[in-house]
């Protein structure tokens, strides 16, 4: 594929995008109010230039990047945006700000990540940075618990989630320790099941470290994502089944602590087991959406028509029951089929990727993504219990926004490099 | 690694397939029984928010309607007559649903039913809502609460003919605006307020409310005489102050402690008990209870508004209990009739014996205004032969003329009625009239009732309290 094709393509489905989230968000209007948005103009024109000026960004800085990943991503922050818009005003001019921050940060990801390489030799900073972002929420002045979870920052008027950020920095420290360590990891010695003990080191540092994480901040959703990311990325590298098994004995070990320590997961368990006798109180929020989604029914109540806003939080981390009631099963699954082609262009790249280190960082960020999908729209469904974590680009929240326009930016970083060393050899034998 | 990104991306496919699944499950294999959750409101909701009909008097006056608001329900409903039309319209409450005709005509006022649907409206979402003429009219219903006043009763009028009610009203009655409101915590309160008031103000009394009918019941006795045994009238029956009965010591008593006696319509002119009495152990319980059905009593009056009291005739074996007999045939005992029931009752009298359907609805409109529903009179039972309709109101003129009814009498129209005044728990009496007029080619039946009017004297008596108010529902429903 040409370089050229690649981003004709990815102009046309950002077009594509633009008409649909407008359309949408003009639909949701009608829906409300039974008049066109008042809006409509600089709305577009607004959605149009973010994704205009991103899409310039990555044909002057990784033009041979594949060419879906910005429009889905920009589908479903459009999508999202939509339906916070249509749950609260205020909200939607915020994250107008947020997705302009998002974008602004994934063009200085493309400009300053001049090659994927870079990212390697700084894995001890990124560590350090990870683990850093990760803990701000426990210091005294900034840290801020907000809905019984300390993930926040604040810093004068703005709420920040370094948790969001940190999971980016400690992939790429993953995938840097992993790719050079590799060999180490994958020796268990002549008969051995089990790794080394020093082999085994990393892993139980991390699973202690994300026991550490949930037990100080209450947040299960990230340390369960930290966890997967971290057995994962450590299988692929050295394809040691054991290490599958050692995870999945430790996830067990930490489930049953976290359950036997804390009351709120015990609650979570419980009503997620069966929460029609809690629909009043603790299980309201979870009956609820799952209210909206039963009653949006095939082909949902119409944007704007349905009442979505007597889910709680349904602009975060509900926001994907508010989907479900107004756009049904042809929207939900839609919205799912969307992520399903990020997570499969994500590991066409890691495929693709020829270093270590840009396989396993593109593996591991798909993962984020694949798994922070699943564990949010599991839990609103009630096939896992319900950990509060945002819908990747979909939810309202500025850290999560940006973060994944940073994680986004990475994967079009590993693709431009791979298309362009290929494109580089075949000029030279050619 | 290749190998290991692969399989992870068939473990990732899995976990999506997994979210696929579900979605069906929770969007279509448990959709309904999630959208129809008791703990769902968002059905109430859109049924509370989407655009209602009017409902308007048969004289063009607004008694319900939809005005736009700008909070979640997106419409209020509003009922400028307030009290005065409040059993009739009902109320369209979301925290409480719906009475009255919001109740009765839900569907059609929601433009929900069949006959509100076109093959166009498949095509397009626009919604078209009924619109409800009712048969009454605010003068006449006006007219009813002013001549009631502030005592406890109800007046039902209807005409004969066709069955259609032309003034329902009870009172106490209540305002419906607060109820349907959409502050719950005021629409609670309003609620509460209105079930701890002692005089139940949400009770219609017209139409389900019973009481005993007293010596407005007479009239079915009578016609039972001309239909069943009509040798009884024209036996001649002594004239007594107070009739032994069987199976008893106790005697039966006229009011007031006078004598009186004769021939039936003499007997039923001055209210005479000792001698309905003794009629009615002359008939028998069998065929007093056979004219009492035929009136519609032990069912339900077809009238289209909801939870419509029965009137109730009781079938005590009446050889074993005589006594019981006998004060059933003067409308005491277990005798039972809602103020809707007595207005029947002249009703069929005034209409040669058929008891027409009584109705509320006059039309129903679709929001362009094309006709999809118009009132049918139909015969609900009936009564007594035309013949002996004729005989029962020629006596009941004769209780206008010179009888216990004179103060129904209206100038220029010859009015025909019967009073009653049954008495209650203490020493307490329910003013009764029942009438109709002009009695030789009726336009209007009346039923009026005054709740627990103090002591037994003359002053309380259904020809005193309650036939001025009949006179003048009776002049106002016969003045154009």
């Amino acid at each position: 594929m040409t370089r050229a094709h690649r981003r004709d393509t990815e102009l046309g489905l950002l077009l594509l995008v633009a008409i649909i989230t407008a359309g949408a968000y003009v639909l949701a209007s009608l829906g409300r109010t039974a008049s066109l948005p008042a809006n409509i103009g600089p709305l577009l024109g607004m959605i149009l230039g973010l994704l205009a000026v991103a899409h310039v960004a990555v044909r002057r800085f990784a033009p041979n990047a594949d060419g879906v990943l910005l429009p889905v991503a920009g589908l479903l922050n459009g999508l999202g945006y939509v339906f916070i818009a249509r749950l609260d005003r205020d909200l939607a001019r915020l994250q107008t700000t947020w997705t302009a921050l998002g974008i602004v940060a994934f063009i200085a990801t493309l400009i300053v990540v001049r090659r994927s390489r870079d990212l390697e030799r700084y894995r001890y900073s990124f560590a350090l940075l990870g683990v850093g972002l990760l803990m701000m929420p426990l210091l005294p002045v900034v840290g801020r618990n907000i809905n019984g979870a300390r993930l926040w920052v604040r810093f004068g008027p703005v709420n920040f989630q370094p948790g969001e950020l940190a999971k980016i920095a400690l992939a790429v420290f993953f995938a840097a320790y992993l790719v050079e360590k590799r060999e180490l990891l994958s020796d268990f010695g002549k008969g051995r099941l089990l790794p080394q003990p020093r082999a085994a080191g990393p892993i139980l540092l991390a699973w202690g470290f994300s026991l550490l994480v949930m037990t100080a901040e209450k947040d299960l959703g990230s340390s369960l994502l930290f966890f997967a990311l971290f057995i994962g990325m450590l299988w692929i590298a050295t394809d040691r089944g054991a290490y599958l098994v050692l995870g999945a004995g430790l996830f067990a070990l930490g489930s049953l602590f976290a359950y036997s320590s804390f009351t709120h997961v015990q609650e979570r368990v419980r009503i997620w087991l069966n929460p029609w006798p809690h629909a009043q109180d603790q299980a309201y929020q979870l009956v609820q959406g799952l209210y909206a989604m039963g009653s949006g029914g095939l082909a949902g109540s119409g944007i704007g028509l349905g009442s979505p806003q007597k889910i709680p939080a349904a602009a975060t981390d509900f926001i994907f029951a508010a989907i479900g009631e107004e756009t049904g099963l042809l929207g939900t699954v839609a919205v799912v089929a969307a992520f399903l082609v990020v997570v499969g262009v994500g590991l066409r790249i890691a495929l693709r990727a020829e270093q270590p280190f840009e396989k396993l960082l593109a593996a591991g960020l798909t993962m984020i993504l694949g798994v922070q999908t699943f564990i949010i729209i599991g839990g609103v469904t009630r096939i896992v219990p319900l950990t509060g974590i945002t819908l990747p680009f979909v939810s309202y929240g500025g850290s999560s926004l940006v973060a994944n326009y940073v994680l986004l930016a990475l994967l079009l970083r590993i693709s431009n490099d791979t298309v362009e060393r290929r494109l580089r050899a075949e000029g030279v034998h050619g | 690694m290749d190998k290991q990104i692969r399989r992870m991306g068939v473990a990732l496919l899995c976990l999506f397939t997994l979210l696929f699944a579900k979605l069906n499950q929770v969007q279509v294999a448990q959709a309904d029984k999630l959208a129809n959750a008791p703990g769902n409101t968002r059905k109430a909701t859109k049924d509370f928010s989407r655009d209602r009909g009017v409902i308007q008097t048969a004289d063009g006056v607004v008694l319900a309607q939809s005005v736009p608001t700008d909070d979640t329900f997106k419409r209020q409903r509003q009922y400028p007559e307030k009290e005065l039309f409040g059993h009739l319209t009902g109320y369209f409450s979301f925290t409480y649903g719906a009475e009255g005709l919001e109740r009765a005509y839900n569907d059609d006022l929601a433009g929900r039913t069949a006959k509100l649907r076109t093959v166009r409206d498949l095509l397009s979402d626009r919604t078209r809502t009924g619109n409800l003429t009712i048969t009454v009219s605010k003068k006449l219903q006006q007219a009813a609460k002013d001549a009631l006043g502030n005592r406890k009763g109800a007046v039902v009028a209807l005409n004969p003919t066709d069955g259609s009610i032309l003034a329902m009203w009870s009172y106490p009655s209540f305002d419906p605006n607060p109820l349907a409101a959409h502050d719950t915590h005021a629409v609670q309160s309003d609620w509460a307020a209105l079930n701890a008031d002692p005089n139940k103000p949400l009770l219609p009394r017209a139409y389900r409310e019973r009481y005993p009918p007293g010596s407005t019941f007479k009239v079915v006795t009578a016609a039972a005489v001309l239909e069943k045994q009509p040798d009884l009238a024209t036996r001649p029956y002594p004239v007594l102050r107070e009739l032994k009965l069987p199976q008893t010591n106790r005697p039966l008593s006229n009011f007031g402690g006078g004598s009186c006696g004769g021939v039936l319509p003499d007997l039923l002119k001055v209210s005479c008990n000792t001698g309905f009495a003794q009629i009615g152990l002359d008939l028998g319980g069998q065929k007093l209870s056979e004219q009492a059905h035929a009136f519609g009593f032990g069912e339900r009056p077809p009238l289209d508004l909801p939870a419509v009291a029965r009137s109730v005739f009781t079938d005590t074996d009446f050889k074993r209990d005589q006594p019981a007999l006998a004060k059933s045939a003067i409308g005491q005992q277990d005798v039972a009739a809602t103020p809707l029931q007595m207005a029947l009752v002249a009703a069929g009298v005034a209409n040669g014996g058929t008891v027409m359907k009584p109705h509320l609805l006059a039309e129903l409109r679709d929001s362009e205004g094309n006709v999809v529903e118009r009132a049918n009179p139909e015969p609900w039972t009936r009564a007594m032969s035309s013949t002996s309709a004729a005989a029962l109101r020629d006596m009941m003129v004769g209780v206008v003329n010179g009888g216990t009814a004179t103060r129904a009498a209206v100038p220029g129209v010859q009015v025909a009625a019967k009073t009653g005044t049954a008495q209650t728990i203490g020493n307490n009496s329910h003013a009764w009239l029942i009438a109709f007029a002009p009695a030789e080619a009726p336009r209007v039946a009346v039923a009026v009732i005054v709740e627990s009017q103090p002591g037994l004297g003359d002053n309380i008596t259904g020809g005193r309290v309650a036939a001025p108010i009949a006179q003048a529902v009776i002049r106002a429903a016969l003045t154009p």
